[in-house]
């Protein structure tokens, strides 16, 4: 379908054209303290044009992958695309740069008996079921899923990746102070179901730790306004690390849109931060070995000892900003880790706060400024003591990062952006 | 055999395979979409895209239980493994349903489509971006940047269910999206401007391009003079409009009743009781013609309609989709919707807004000795159970002594459900919704949009300096 798509293309108008086809089979269920509650099941494929015509560019898809559909939408969208303006800057990813190299297969070669999720989902949920007074409710969630992918342009690109995941999360409300009803979620995923516990022979450990967390945010206070030491933990510190990825893309900074435009070679952090994009490593999220366009992924220092080494280029981007291109957007990112955790950390703190969950919030890419709210918890003499929240966390991306004092070594390997728990110095929250 | 009646076929033999296994409820959603957009950058319209998309969901549903496939294929055997996958929810069930005989539901219109999107070239389009470009840039020679982006989108909507509803819908969506860099003596601003409405190609006129225009150029040149307030506890001013965030993320959400079933929302047993002053009403409302949030019928063929969620400070409602409805023994409020045949529909909202009161925003403002007045913001987010929300605020002013002084910008303001709504201590009388393109997320998106009175909340936590 591939080749035919590319072959309809050129022949329909278009001087050069790249297509990428995905298949997805997926599967999801839920319980609902002790019962089955849903249970799902998707198989979609897609078919995606990008489309060079006479210095002009568009793109069109379906998700009706036949001869018949693809031939009147690529007429339709031809003939839309010689109406645009000129764009001299899009072009195909250049051989040089290109991914020519085997598929990259990451994925599990079986799938999960529908009564083997449904039991070890039973199983995990009725663990804590009414075997705790405070606990109102236990949602477990089972997913995976398997994507096949092919990417081919007129030029000769062809990559091929196929991937597998399962994910296993399970999430546990409690009664708290009056009508409060705090929760909270733990969660487990990999590319087989040994990875989140089937057919592992080990416990699953999910509810009971999801229920731990949500019992230990009963009671929360709000603190007084004030600068403080603060711990963001390992699985929410990506949230702060989001907008600087975002400043670092072609399409913030060619729209003179990011807080870190002319900042390439610069300090923009304390030299705790070192953030390495590491693609390709098999079997962890995120390893990929090319990306959107082609363009060959490799291992890069993002940053390195707070100087920043790169930004996130597609061909597109770097040919407006003329600059070589990197990659579009990063695929294992990895920060490098210190020592301890969470609990180490806080020994570094008199009075502070251990960040565990932000609560919407923003921050504005062209100047940097922030504001998140949060919850977490006290830190006083070194120990992580009650329950905060309804408090806000505000300031400036270059200003938070310069004060990073520590990384500690608890990074989860089952993200993509593996980053430990982190140590700031003296940040601004908003409370009493 | 027409294919009307083709298609009636079918569907009750798909209706009767969900069914063979047993379950109180089963549906056929069957949608076809085509989008459209075309994006500015630099002066130039110079890209463009277009996409389209066509499936079946099917649905059974056993008590609370779901069982849901989806399937691209128009194949039959494809369709008929999809009613199999859904009906294993109901397995080992002994209660039976048999789908009843096919009506189909009359339907107001209320997104008449005048000029529809199929056949309206880029070539028309394009000139309506360039405009938007050149009204922005001579306006201003602080300006630096402009991207504009204008998108549409055609749904085709057929649904059937075993209590015997058919209906079919069309739906229109539109949207028109500016963002403005500004640079002045090294500082640079940027800020957004959007409109978005149920409509065909006539949803395209100067006048909103004028607007659009004239509105991102103010708020971004509004910038220049802001500064993050400080932080903590004050009286808070919301302006009217966008302000809507407020409902949609303080208490919308806590009152979508899978929450409320599943006894996770902070309001769960608080049905019949006071929640906020008297004379605050809330509504969500499907009803409102060509508003992102207007719906004729929703995603379980239930019609669109108005559902009074707190009236005169009670709360004398949630939202409804067809399950939570049979668990709570009462009737839904057109609230089951979905983003597209591949998810299975969950209460949503839709136009979520207050009533007005009786104040002035003059007044409102005036009986604040210190506080803030915020007038823009970009999104929000709450947690159910504890109740605590966050609403991002992108501009607004100090109030001092009754005053709007200091412009401010870039803050979040947080604050616990319950807690907020029992101190709006002032409703003005100048309701407006906004019509941006607010889209909510909950593991699936959906378009709606929010409107406020400006409203006084005694109390909210500011983020800011210390």
């Amino acid at each position: 379908m591939c080749s035919y798509a590319l072959e309809m293309s050129l022949k329909k108008g278009a001087t050069h054209a790249r297509v990428a086809a995905t298949s997805n089979n997926a599967n999801g269920m839920s319980v609902l303290n002790d019962s089955l509650e849903t249970i799902e099941k998707a198989v979609d494929s897609s078919l995606t044009l990008h489309l060079f015509v006479e210095g002009r560019y568009g793109t069109c898809s379906t998700n009706k992958v036949d001869p018949s559909g693809l031939d009147k939408l690529l007429d339709d969208a031809i003939a839309s695309v010689k109406l645009l303006a000129p764009d001299p800057f899009r072009k195909l990813v250049p051989k040089e740069l290109r991914y020519e190299g085997p598929p990259l297969y990451s994925a599990h070669s079986g799938s999960v008996d529908t009564g083997v999720k449904k039991a070890f989902l039973l199983d995990c949920a009725c663990a804590i079921w009414n075997k705790e007074p405070a606990l109102i409710s236990v949602m477990a969630d089972y997913s995976d899923h398997r994507q096949w992918l092919h990417l081919a342009d007129s030029d000769g690109l062809h990559c091929t990746s196929e991937e597998t995941w399962y994910n296993y999360s399970v999430e546990c409300t409690v009664r708290g102070k009056g009508d409060a009803r705090p929760s909270d979620w733990d969660f487990q995923g990999g590319i087989h179901p040994w990875d989140i516990g089937i057919g592992s022979g080990l416990p699953c450990t999910c509810a009971a730790t999801a229920l731990e967390r949500a019992l230990a945010k009963r009671n929360p206070r709000k603190i007084v306004s004030g600068r403080y030491r603060v711990i963001v933990e390992n699985r929410v510190a990506a949230t702060l690390l989001a907008p600087l990825i975002d400043a670092m893309s072609g399409s913030s900074l060619q729209q003179q849109n990011s807080f870190l435009l002319d900042k390439l070679g610069e300090n923009i952090a304390s030299s705790v931060l070192t953030l390495i994009d590491d693609p390709r490593r098999k079997g962890t999220p995120g390893c990929r070995f090319f990306d959107s366009e082609g363009l060959a992924t490799a291992k890069r220092a993002v940053i390195e000892a707070g100087r920043l080494n790169m930004y996130f280029l597609s061909t597109y981007y770097a040919e407006k900003m003329q600059m070589h291109p990197t990659i579009s957007s990063p695929s294992l990112l990895l920060l490098k880790e210190g020592k301890g955790n969470a609990a180490t950390l806080a020994g570094l703190i008199k009075n502070g706060i251990f960040v565990t969950g932000f609560n919407g919030g923003n921050c504005n890419t062209t100047t940097g400024d922030f504001s998140y709210g949060i919850e977490g918890f006290y830190v006083e003499h070194g120990q992580i003591t009650y329950p905060i929240n309804e408090m806000v966390m505000t300031g400036n991306m270059l200003d938070l990062w310069s004060r990073l004092l520590a990384a500690g070594d608890d990074a989860l390997k089952t993200m993509s952006w593996q980053t430990p728990s982190l140590l700031f110095d003296d940040i601004e929250f908003s409370g009493l | 055999m027409d294919l009307t009646t083709a298609i009636e076929m079918d569907s009750k033999k798909l209706l009767n395979l969900a069914l063979q296994q047993g379950g109180d409820y089963a549906d056929l959603y069957m949608q076809q979409t085509t989008f459209h957009s075309i994006v500015l950058r630099d002066g130039e319209v110079n890209a463009a895209s277009t996409h389209n998309e066509g499936g079946l969901g099917i649905r059974v549903v056993s008590g609370q239980n779901t069982g849901y496939a989806y399937t691209e294929s128009t194949l039959p055997r494809d369709r008929e493994e999809a009613a199999r996958t859904a009906s294993y929810i109901a397995q080992g069930l002994i209660r039976r349903t048999k789908p009843a005989p096919i009506a189909t539901l009359n339907l107001p219109d209320r997104y008449r489509i005048v000029r529809p999107w199929e056949g309206f070239s880029p070539q028309e389009k394009m000139p309506f971006l360039y405009d938007l470009n050149e009204r922005i840039f001579s306006a201003d020679k602080r300006v630096e940047k402009v991207t504009a982006q204008l998108s549409d989108a055609t749904s085709h909507i057929e649904c059937y269910n075993s209590l015997g509803i058919h209906c079919s819908d069309i739906r229109p969506m539109a949207s028109l999206s500016v963002t403005c860099v500004m640079e002045s003596g090294g500082q640079r601003e940027s800020a957004s401007a959007s409109r978005s409405f149920r409509m065909g190609g006539e949803f395209l006129h100067s006048a909103m391009i004028r607007e659009l225009a004239q509105e991102v150029l103010d708020r971004t040149s509004f910038l220049f003079g802001a500064k993050q307030p400080n932080g903590g506890e004050m009286p808070v001013v919301m302006a009217a409009g966008g302000s809507g965030i407020l409902l949609h993320e303080a208490i919308g959400h806590a009152f979508e009743a899978d929450f409320a079933r599943k006894k996770v929302s902070i309001f769960s047993d608080k049905m019949g009781q006071r929640i906020c002053n008297p004379g605050i009403t809330v509504i969500d409302d499907g009803t409102i013609p060509c508003n992102r949030g207007a719906l004729n019928v929703d995603d379980e063929g239930v019609p669109g309609q108005k559902t009074y969620m707190v009236t005169d400070g009670i709360l004398t409602s949630f939202l409804h989709d067809r399950i939570s409805a049979g668990y709570f023994h009462t009737e839904p409020t057109g609230n089951g919707r979905r983003e597209s045949f591949r998810c299975m529909p969950l209460p949503r909202m839709r136009a979520t807004y207050m009533d007005n009161g009786r104040d002035t925003e003059e007044a409102l403002i005036a009986s604040v000795k210190k506080g803030l007045y915020v007038d823009t913001f970009s999104n929000g987010q709450v947690q159910i159970g504890a109740g605590d929300f966050t609403f991002y605020v992108k501009s607004g002013y100090l109030i001092e002594n009754g005053k709007l002084t200091q412009p401010i910008k870039d803050t979040n303001i947080i604050g616990n459900g319950p807690e907020a709504l029992a101190r709006i201590t002032g409703v003005a009388n100048n309701c407006i919704i906004d019509n941006g393109t607010w889209t909510c997320g909950k593991g699936q998106t959906c378009a709606v949009s929010c409107g406020m009175p400006s409203v006084l909340v005694a109390s909210l936590t500011v983020g800011g300096r210390v």
